[in-house]
């Protein structure tokens, strides 16, 4: 009986706790696009060490896809920046601004590299930045450069 | 294997033994207590006439109290499994009425409780060793219950001992809230799905999460089932077959199965006597159609038992104070403050209210995102703290996988992961192309994706990230702790590090392999290894500039998203193992570390797969 009066408890409990949650599925919309997307600030140079350098700058929202990509063009010559790399930022649609962040490896040392950035939406939907030609110096092997604000 | 190979292996054999002799000592969940002297390494049960265990493992891979470990989990599974049974003989006579028909009243409660007598049904594996609750403990949030796994060798053991998934097990809460799978045609992003790499599209039910749990029973390193009809056969046999015939229909297992069948599900998927046949229950065309519902079924029962509140309940202390009925702590409020604001946690784990913020430039102690304080009322009453995408955190590759060991075959002649340390998990980019160890991706039009894709894995809900058993109240040393893993691949031990890697995973950026960072360094303190994937690294975080005290108080806020606070989460407390105790959380696990070796390139039927990767993948 004891047995019995255990089970219709747990029974009573833990059947009550059975019972559908509301289920709704939260994809946001896309943030609306900003009329005209200007940097803020930068490009610079956030870090630099032997294998890794990240340039680094501030727009204002530019909305649109949840995905955008930071892509910096760059090489060792002011004419010719024909290396590229991008990676990709999520946009918080509740901030004004969006800082893209752009990983580069495994540059020379201790050599000057010239650069401009630009931005996409995730669908290649240009947005409608480009910086100037802006340039860095790599850092002697072993050395790390920790960018200065701007 | 070259000379340089051969040395580096014993080097790693070596460091494992040493490190496995410096770890935290586990305790008694109820009362700490001295450590027990530690146990040898696994055995395998060797009955006469049972296959060889597969064991192709370095020493320390396999944690020494693994055999006992997976016996404890399968007596905590034996009493939920009879709880289960006591809430079905509980349910009232079903009602089917109405048009179309429909168990009136009860219909919540029967599938429901259905799912919940498959999830804990041990016989739902070919050795009758393992059920889905294996990975999922209703104290983990339904991840992984084996603080050892946990910090070891990542993926759970199979039903065929010791093979081995290569991922951490997912946490089951809130997983049905995730839509099927889909690309945004403007946005050109996927969304939705269920696994890591989200190949659980949903796309036949139109429902992930029941698609996922179609998945494991037939996963060769999990419950192994050579034949999705293998599921259908056991539960055939249920005890609780009566309630499955009251909610899928009378007859829905009256299915002639051969009598080899039994012996066919006795052996794990992958076996070589089965060459390429998924089928190898014979069944006529009619029963295999039966059969195929059934297994829809299977799935769906289980959806619904994740989709209760006996799972996923929404009883946070965060949801209480959306509801204004609990008020967060100082620490707390800093930390949701930092999540949806310098730390940009709510990016991608949406917390449902929108934000004014102003601009950071993330250099001498600032954020690298944004700073601000939110000043919007909640958009979403109940959110889930995802946005359904994926995302590459550039995590490094973690040695400790048992994945990478299993390249020898096993009793039955499968070969689980032929590769080797040349195995990369591309996540999502390799499902895109149904590459190695994923699954058939049913959209081609998705496949020029892959290289965007690769690296990517689903962005978890932060729900219940911390929650854990009763007796062990935290995942944090000093504790006493339950030792969870975090991540696809468990590199991380504790919220601390999950927080701080997002803090400065660039800023400790070192090009070394885990195990191998510089003198005068602390790996996940002051270094972080190289990323396993580079591309499409996501770089919203990775310099956030937060203090130590920051980083705090944001563990301190994910606290507050563990269900139970309004009310008991059930079977929290079933917990028999033992809590961690010792050390520090920003070092939690670092005895376990072990050198990687060195890594051959990415073998060509992973990267080298069509449309090719970005970059090349090291």
């Amino acid at each position: 009986m004891n047995a019995l009066l255990l089970t219709l408890a747990i029974t009573t409990t833990v059947g009550s706790l059975l019972a559908f949650q509301p289920a709704a599925a939260q994809l946001l919309p896309p943030a609306k696009k900003a009329e005209r997307v200007e940097i803020t600030k930068g490009p610079d140079l956030e870090l630099a060490r032997g294998h890794l350098t990240i340039i680094r700058w501030t727009t204002n929202n530019p909305g649109g896809s949840d995905v955008h990509y930071g892509i910096v063009h760059y090489g060792t010559d002011p004419k010719d920046l024909s290396q590229t790399a991008k990676n990709p930022i999520r946009l918080n649609q509740g901030h004004t601004h969006t800082t893209f962040r752009v990983r580069l490896y495994d540059l020379t040392p201790r050599t000057t590299y010239y650069y401009t950035v630009t931005s996409e939406e995730s669908n290649g939907t240009s947005d409608g930045v480009k910086s100037t030609v802006r340039t860095f110096t790599t850092p002697a092997p072993g050395e790390i450069i920790v960018g200065a604000g701007p | 294997m070259t000379r340089r190979g051969l040395l580096a292996v014993l080097r790693t054999f070596a460091l494992v033994a040493l490190a496995l002799s410096v770890a935290p000592q586990p305790v008694p969940a109820q009362k700490a207590a001295p450590a027990k002297k530690e146990s040898p390494p696994p055995k395998a049960p060797t009955k006469p006439g049972t296959p060889t265990p597969y064991n192709p493992y370095p020493p320390g891979i396999l944690p020494a109290d693994l055999d006992s470990e997976l016996e404890r989990v399968l007596r905590e599974i034996a009493v939920i499994y009879q709880q289960a049974v006591a809430e079905w003989r509980a349910l009232p006579p079903p009602n089917l009425t109405g048009q179309p028909p429909t168990l009136q009243g009860s219909g919540y409660d029967m599938v429901q409780t259905l799912g919940k007598l498959m999830n804990f049904d041990r016989n739902i594996s070919p050795f009758k060793n393992q059920a889905c609750a294996s990975c999922h403990m209703p104290y983990a949030g339904f991840s992984g219950p084996i603080p050892s796994v946990n910090l070891t060798m990542i993926a759970y053991p199979g039903s065929f001992r010791y093979r081995a998934g290569k991922r951490t097990a997912q946490r089951y809460t809130y997983a049905p809230w995730f839509p099927v799978l889909q690309l945004n045609e403007t946005q050109q992003l996927f969304f939705g799905g269920n696994f890591w790499d989200s190949r659980a599209t949903g796309y036949l039910l139109q429902n992930p999460d029941a698609e996922q749990a179609q998945h494991p029973p037939v996963d060769t390193q999990e419950h192994g089932f050579p034949d999705t009809a293998c599921i259908v056969f056991r539960l055939s046999q249920a005890e609780y077959r009566p309630l499955f015939e009251q909610v899928w229909g009378r007859g829905s297992l009256d299915i002639k199965f051969p009598p080899d069948t039994e012996k066919i599900c006795a052996t794990p998927g992958g076996a070589a006597v089965f060459g390429t046949d998924t089928t190898p229950v014979k069944l006529s065309p009619e029963d295999r159609l039966l059969s195929n519902r059934a297994f829809d079924n299977w799935g769906q029962s289980v959806d619904a038992f994740e989709k209760s509140k006996e799972v996923s309940p929404f009883t946070s202390k965060f949801d209480a104070f959306l509801a204004m009925k609990a008020t967060l702590t100082p620490d707390e409020m800093a930390g949701y403050n930092l999540f949806r604001g310098k730390a940009a946690c709510n990016t991608c784990h949406v917390d449902g209210r929108g934000s004014t913020q102003t601009p950071g430039t993330g250099f001498d102690g600032v954020p690298a995102t944004t700073t601000g304080t939110d000043t919007s009322h909640a958009a979403t009453v109940n959110p889930l703290f995802t946005c359904f995408g994926s995302a590459n955190e550039g995590l490094p590759l973690n040695p400790r996988d048992a994945f990478y060991y299993q390249t020898t075959p096993d009793f039955f002649g499968f070969t689980p992961n032929p590769f080797g340390f040349a195995y990369r998990d591309l996540g999502l980019g390799t499902f895109l192309r149904s590459g190695f160890g994923s699954a058939p991706n049913p959209n081609s039009e998705w496949i020029p994706f892959a290289p965007t894709s690769d690296g990517q894995f689903q962005v978890a809900t932060a729900r219940n990230v911390a929650m854990t058993p009763t007796q062990c109240p935290t995942t944090e040393a000093p504790g006493p702790y339950f030792q969870k893993e975090f991540f696809h691949n468990g590199y991380i031990k504790s919220l601390k590090q999950l927080v701080h890697f997002y803090n400065t995973r660039d800023v400790y950026a070192f090009p070394v392999t885990s195990g191998h960072c510089p003198p005068g360094t602390i790996e996940k303190v002051t270094c972080w290894p190289m990323p396993e994937v580079r591309n499409n690294l996501d770089m919203t975080t990775g310099n956030l500039a937060m203090t130590d005290l920051e980083e705090n108080q944001v563990v301190a806020f994910l606290q507050t998203l563990t269900d139970g606070f309004t009310k008991p989460y059930p079977n929290r407390n079933t917990f028999t193992g033992t809590c961690m105790m010792g050390g520090s959380a920003s070092t939690q696990g670092n005895e376990s570390i072990i050198p990687t070796p060195p890594l051959p390139p990415c073998a060509s039927a992973i990267c080298g797969v069509a449309p090719f990767p970005t970059m090349p993948i090291p």
